[in-house]
């Protein structure tokens, strides 16, 4: 049987046991917290994150326009919008970014990441995997040529207390599936809007209309219709024993109040829900927030609508603001439950955008320069990583890689971005090429 | 002379060379890059992929992968970083010796003992000058491995030995410096040394043994201890070929093979197999209460003749051929899916369909075989799908060096492109996100691939054997389908007659499916050679060979284990469990459930099997797995259950809705007069293609009978339970 570890060396099963032995007195989310503590990922005897929510605009969205202004330049470059003063002496932010600014001081802006790949195909892949795209691919492909953070995460940690170790929401991004890991670490899409009255997450609540006793029946008689033989002997390799184990895992999940609670977002207060912000990616970050206290290692939202070819400033007026809000209550929540040390934050799309204003009022593709933000996770708050030219073209100061941003992500979480992986087919990979983080960021 | 008295003489001489403190040229057997330097690269790793060998080197410094490319190999050393790296007037001072030593800090740690022979040997290489080459040394023409095969009867182990065979007929024992590799780790282990281990499982394996680009094998059989009289094999039933060579390959390993299985068994594999989905309970019970001797052959014919075989089977290879419709565009893919379906529903010949796709020109917007070129746009996209699909060849990695596992080059590479060179376009091509617009495939007279490294422009050339040349005109992919589908190629007829044989029966005789080479055998090599030749004497007819398969004994054992075969794995002693394909659950529940799936882009009550993309959104579908059109190229499905599959069956919304449905099967049923008995079988039937034992039938009808039974709740849930349980999710 095939029983993956996780990296202490713990099966799943037995981990599973651990939790619902004890899950009955205490609170499922606080013993789930509890236990991942005692299986703090460690690398190199430091503390690391334990999950990340990782913030993908899809489209590239403007850096001009978000954290690096550029008030000296001249007005078909400069924009709309004004610069404000953020909490760090001497950054300025764009101004919708305006509860981001006042909070400057917990987080980092790398604006020096540059790479070559000015599609959106090319650019999903290389900021969303850390490796370039093998062949040449077209702006609206959606590829993979290596697995992103999320598998490669899902991977390394294994199910955490019998929850998928991904998810990804409202759905996958382009590159973000397991390419050669296998379906096993791809994401679990939950595609549902947690703005809606009726929202749950798929297949981990009771679907509507079955009550818990009817489960229980159905439950029963599952077992007693269920009489295929299994073969024990673990030479046979019988996969059944596989599934065997699922469905266990499957029960516990559904039979624990308290899990389910983790997934309940109509059990927010209403102010928190409001301080998210009422919209479907507000309350996407919320849940992300309440998967992290249930363990979940990687939660990916895919916020799609940041191509800004045309009318930039009327569509980033309405925009921005929502997203300032809810990346900064996100974080300021993390903090308040005291858990945005382990908890990494990052925000960022494929690319940043040309300089010059096109006749549409929009600003097109341009890779040669894009605004990060990373907050969490032990990221020393405050730090402006290099800078670009005084006019936004190209990182020019502290020039970075997608590379560099891959090994910040992946040491912060504890995995080694200088490990090799092997294919089904026994080829090597190097999870990242260039395994060099971002050091300012390390802390 | 042996490696190891080679070497030690090199220590010598160069320890004498030291002590005199003597000139440059020792007088010592002069030392040849290619034949001496290089082996000690490879043989500790210096070039591997994970370090040096790498697409961008380690740290600044760059070798081939494995040493396929000498001449840059010796510019890495010789030339580059300020040639510090081998240091003519101070060999000792070179980086290559301070850093292999661990004399100066290195990333890959201390690879060369200080005090070693290969240290000596390439210090005194330098000491010679560092030449690229020894004039007059002979060039390595093959490696021999001996043993040449070993059959570990208990727990003993084999000791390979190497020998380098040069051009001049000399030969040099170089187990020190070769490379082993097992295929399968399981059955046997080989060490750095050259010691093969039997590892614990049953079967059979090949090691290969690697060095300086030449590979040789060793194969190993593993049999379960103790004997299985001859007797046994001989009364073992033979419906034809194929039981012949799956009951030799038992009697080599001596393994026994499990009893046949169950009727129902057979009708439900069947079903699965041929058409995609499980048996109504009409269909099931018709069988299983027809008592002519030759239903089975009967009913597989009924199926093979069925339009759900095409459905089914084209579904298989759309797997393998679909693009994206982001990329190629929504008409065009919708056209191959047309052109796919098509070649299946008229049976055409393998032979005849692969021709049709390699020599496809026409509209992207009538011709639906044209989607390839679409797809696929340089000769060297084309070579490594066309290759890996159709032959079983794997060339991706030869496009950038020399596979350590393959007989092919970069050059065979070129040369198998250049077939593709002249495939004219003309019309739109990709413009994605939509890629709306016709394109014309033709064959041009124009374009040529040229050697990524020599610049030549290279003629075409096929990967082996021999393809007729081209008459001026002619389209150069007409000679390349020629020798692609001739009855010569055993590669074409094996690579399908493989992938056949593994969904029929759960496990390919090469595994991966499309990786067949020397050096990954298959589990049983006469069966699939037989199994190829067949195929190809049938015309290359799928059917048929499907028929022979499913009416082998070897198709229909049971997959319960016996003493004598429950460690195998491999070898058909018997039926290995397979978790059903996503469309088949699918479309089964939907049949079972009596409502229907519902999916966009597709006419109302379409089935899984019938969608002509895999970006048509099904909840169900991805979470069972299917191909991922991102990926380039779409992965092979996986298998495994997950628990994410557990989950959605368990608890999704639509299964839930389907069961409960007022216009559901089990609301039918509760409504119907019917007994509780025939309610009972009825499910049993239709999801499980069996009758329910007296045991539980007896159970069931108890539950129904209960007082205050709800009678359609009870139908719901029975039927909710039953299609949660392994029996309906797996291929017994």
């Amino acid at each position: 049987m095939n029983v993956l570890k996780n990296c202490q060396g713990v099966t799943r099963r037995r981990c599973l046991q651990l939790g619902l032995g004890t899950a009955l007195g205490a609170g499922f989310a606080d013993l789930l917290r509890l236990r991942s503590e005692a299986a703090s990922p460690v690398a190199g005897g430091r503390v690391v994150a334990k999950s990340c929510i990782l913030i993908w605009l899809d489209g590239g969205p403007t850096h001009y326009e978000t954290f690096d202004p550029k008030p000296a330049a001249p007005t078909e470059i400069r924009g709309e919008f004004f610069p404000i003063d953020t909490a760090v002496p001497g950054a300025q932010f764009s101004e919708h970014m305006r509860q981001l600014a006042k909070m400057a001081d917990k987080l980092a802006i790398i604006r020096s990441i540059r790479h070559e790949q000015g599609n959106h195909g090319a650019g999903n892949h290389y900021m969303m995997t850390g490796a370039p795209p093998r062949i040449p691919v077209g702006c609206g492909a959606f590829v993979s040529f290596h697995p992103s953070y999320g598998s490669v995460t899902a991977h390394h940690r294994g199910h955490q207390n019998g929850l998928p170790a991904y998810f990804s929401m409202p759905s996958m991004t382009r590159s973000g599936g397991p390419n050669f890991l296998g379906a096993q670490f791809a994401p679990f899409v939950v595609p549902n809007d947690p703005n809606s009255s009726s929202f749950r997450v798929r297949d981990v609540a009771l679907p509507s209309g079955l009550d818990g006793e009817r489960f229980d029946h159905r439950r029963d008689l599952r077992s007693l219709v269920d009489q295929l033989p299994r073969f024990e002997e673990r030479a046979a390799g019988d996969p059944v024993l596989a599934l065997d184990e699922y469905y266990q895992q499957g029960y516990n999940l559904i039979a624990s109040e308290d899990a389910q609670l983790a997934f309940d977002i109509h059990a927010e207060k209403d102010e928190v829900r409001e301080r998210y912000g009422r919209n479907s990616f507000g309350q996407r970050a919320l849940l992300a927030r309440r998967l992290v206290e249930a363990g979940v290692p990687f939660i990916t939202l895919n916020e799609g609508g940041w191509d800004h070819h045309r009318d930039l400033f009327s569509t980033c007026k309405k925009r921005l603001p929502e997203v300032d809000n809810t990346v900064a209550t996100l974080i300021s929540d993390l903090e308040e439950r005291g858990m945005l040390d382990e908890t990494l934050v990052v925000v960022l799309g494929e690319f940043g955008r040309t300089p010059k204003i096109n006749k549409d009022a929009g600003r097109d593709h341009w890779s040669n320069a894009m605004s990060v933000l990373m907050a969490g996770g032990r990221t020393p708050g405050g730090t402006i990583v290099g800078a670009t030219d005084p006019q936004g073209y190209s990182a020019v100061d502290r020039v970075l890689s997608p590379e560099n941003f891959a090994s910040t992500i992946y040491s912060k979480l504890g995995i080694d971005p200088d490990s090799v992986l092997y294919s089904a087919q026994g080829r090597p990979a190097h999870l990242v090429s260039d395994p060099t983080p971002i050091a300012e960021l390390m802390g | 002379m042996t490696a190891t008295s080679f070497l030690q003489r090199a220590l010598l001489l160069a320890a004498l060379i030291f002590v005199l403190n003597c000139q440059r040229s020792s007088g010592g057997d002069p030392i040849d890059f290619e034949r001496d330097v290089q082996p000690v690269l490879t043989r500790f790793g210096c070039n591997s992929g994970p370090c040096h060998g790498k697409q961008r080197g380690q740290n600044g410094f760059q070798l081939s992968l494995r040493g396929f490319d000498s001449d840059f190999d010796y510019a890495a050393l010789t030339h580059e970083a300020l040639s510090r790296r081998v240091v003519l007037t101070r060999p000792e001072q070179s980086l290559l010796l301070k850093k292999a030593t661990g004399e100066l800090p290195h990333g890959g740690g201390v690879r060369l003992e200080p005090g070693g022979a290969e240290v000596a040997l390439l210090k005194e290489w330098i000491l010679q000058g560092a030449a690229r080459a020894v004039p007059g040394t002979p060039g390595l023409e093959r490696i021999e491995v001996n043993p040449k095969a070993y059959r570990f009867l208990d727990e003993t182990t084999q000791e390979l030995k190497v020998t380098a065979h040069y051009a001049d007929g000399s030969t040099r024992d170089v187990t020190s410096l070769a490379a082993f590799q097992s295929s399968e780790s399981a059955v046997v282990g080989v060490d750095e040394s050259g010691t093969v281990k039997p590892g614990g499982v049953i079967g059979e394996a090949a090691v290969v043994a690697r060095y300086q680009g030449k590979f040789a094998i060793f194969e190993a059989a593993v049999p379960l201890p103790g004997e299985v009289d001859d007797a046994y094999y001989q009364q073992l039933p033979r419906s034809n070929f194929i039981d012949e060579l799956v009951w030799n390959g038992l009697e080599r390993l001596e393994l026994k093979a499990s009893e046949p299985a169950p009727e129902h068994k057979f009708l439900r594999r069947a079903y699965i197999d041929i058409i995609g989905r499980m048996p109504t309970s009409a269909e099931a019970r018709a069988y299983l209460d027809d008592t002519s001797p030759s239903k089975r052959e009967y009913l597989v014919d009924h199926l093979l003749n069925s339009p759900e075989y095409a459905e089914h089977w084209a579904n298989k290879w759309a797997d393998l051929l679909r693009p994206n419709p982001y990329r190629v565009g929504i008409k065009t893919t919708l056209n191959y899916d047309l052109w796919i379906r098509e070649s299946f529903r008229k049976n055409k010949p393998y032979d005849q369909f692969v021709y049709e796709l390699i020599t496809a020109q026409g509209s992207t917007f009538r011709d639906g075989n044209v989607t390839l070129y679409r797809d696929r746009r340089s000769p060297d996209e084309l070579t490594t799908i066309v290759s890996q699909l159709f032959l079983g060849i794997r060339l991706e990695c030869a496009k950038c060096h020399h596979h350590p596992n393959e007989v092919f080059g970069q050059e065979d590479f070129y040369q198998f492109a250049a077939y593709f060179a002249k495939v004219g376009r003309k019309g739109t091509g990709l413009s994605p996100p939509i890629s709306g617009s016709e394109e014309f495939v033709f064959a041009s007279d124009k374009g040529e691939v040229r050697h990524p490294l020599t610049d030549e422009v290279l003629e075409p050339k096929p990967l082996f054997g021999e393809a007729r040349t081209a008459e001026p005109n002619e389209d150069l992919r007409v000679p390349l389908a020629e020798w692609m589908t001739s009855k010569e190629n055993p590669f074409f007829a094996q690579t399908m007659a493989n992938r056949i044989w593994a969904d029929l029966m759960g496990r390919g005789l090469v595994e991966p499916v499309d990786d067949l080479r020397a050096t990954n055998p298959a589990v049983n090599a006469p069966l699939l050679t037989a199994l190829g030749q067949e195929f190809s004497e049938q015309g290359y007819d799928i059917k048929k060979l499907i028929r022979r398969i499913v009416l082998s004994d070897a198709y229909a054992l049971s997959s319960v284990p016996n003493e004598r075969n429950v460690v195998d794995t491999r070898s058909y002693s018997r039926r290995y469990r397979q978790r059903l394909r996503a469309e088949v659950l699918l479309d089964s529940i939907a049949r079972i459930t009596g409502v229907p799936e519902s999916f966009s882009a597709m006419p109302p009550e379409s089935e899984a099997r019938e969608l002509w993309t895999h970006r048509i959104s099904s909840l169900f579908l991805d979470a069972y797995g299917r191909p991922d059109p991102n990926q380039d190229p779409p992965c092979e499905r996986m298998e495994e259950p997950t628990v994410v599959q557990t989950l959605h069956l368990m608890n999704s919304e639509q299964l839930f809705q389907k069961v409960t449905s007022d216009k559901g099967q089990a609301k039918e049923l509760a409504a119907s007069e019917r007994p509780p008995a025939e309610l009972v079988e009825e499910m049993y039937l239709s999801i499980y293609s069996r009758r329910p034992s007296p045991e539980e039938l007896q159970t069931a009808i108890k539950l129904f009978e209960n007082e205050g039974a709800d009678r359609r709740r009870l139908t719901e849930d029975f039927m909710w339970a039953l299609m949660n349980t392994p029996e309906f999710v797996f291929k017994d």
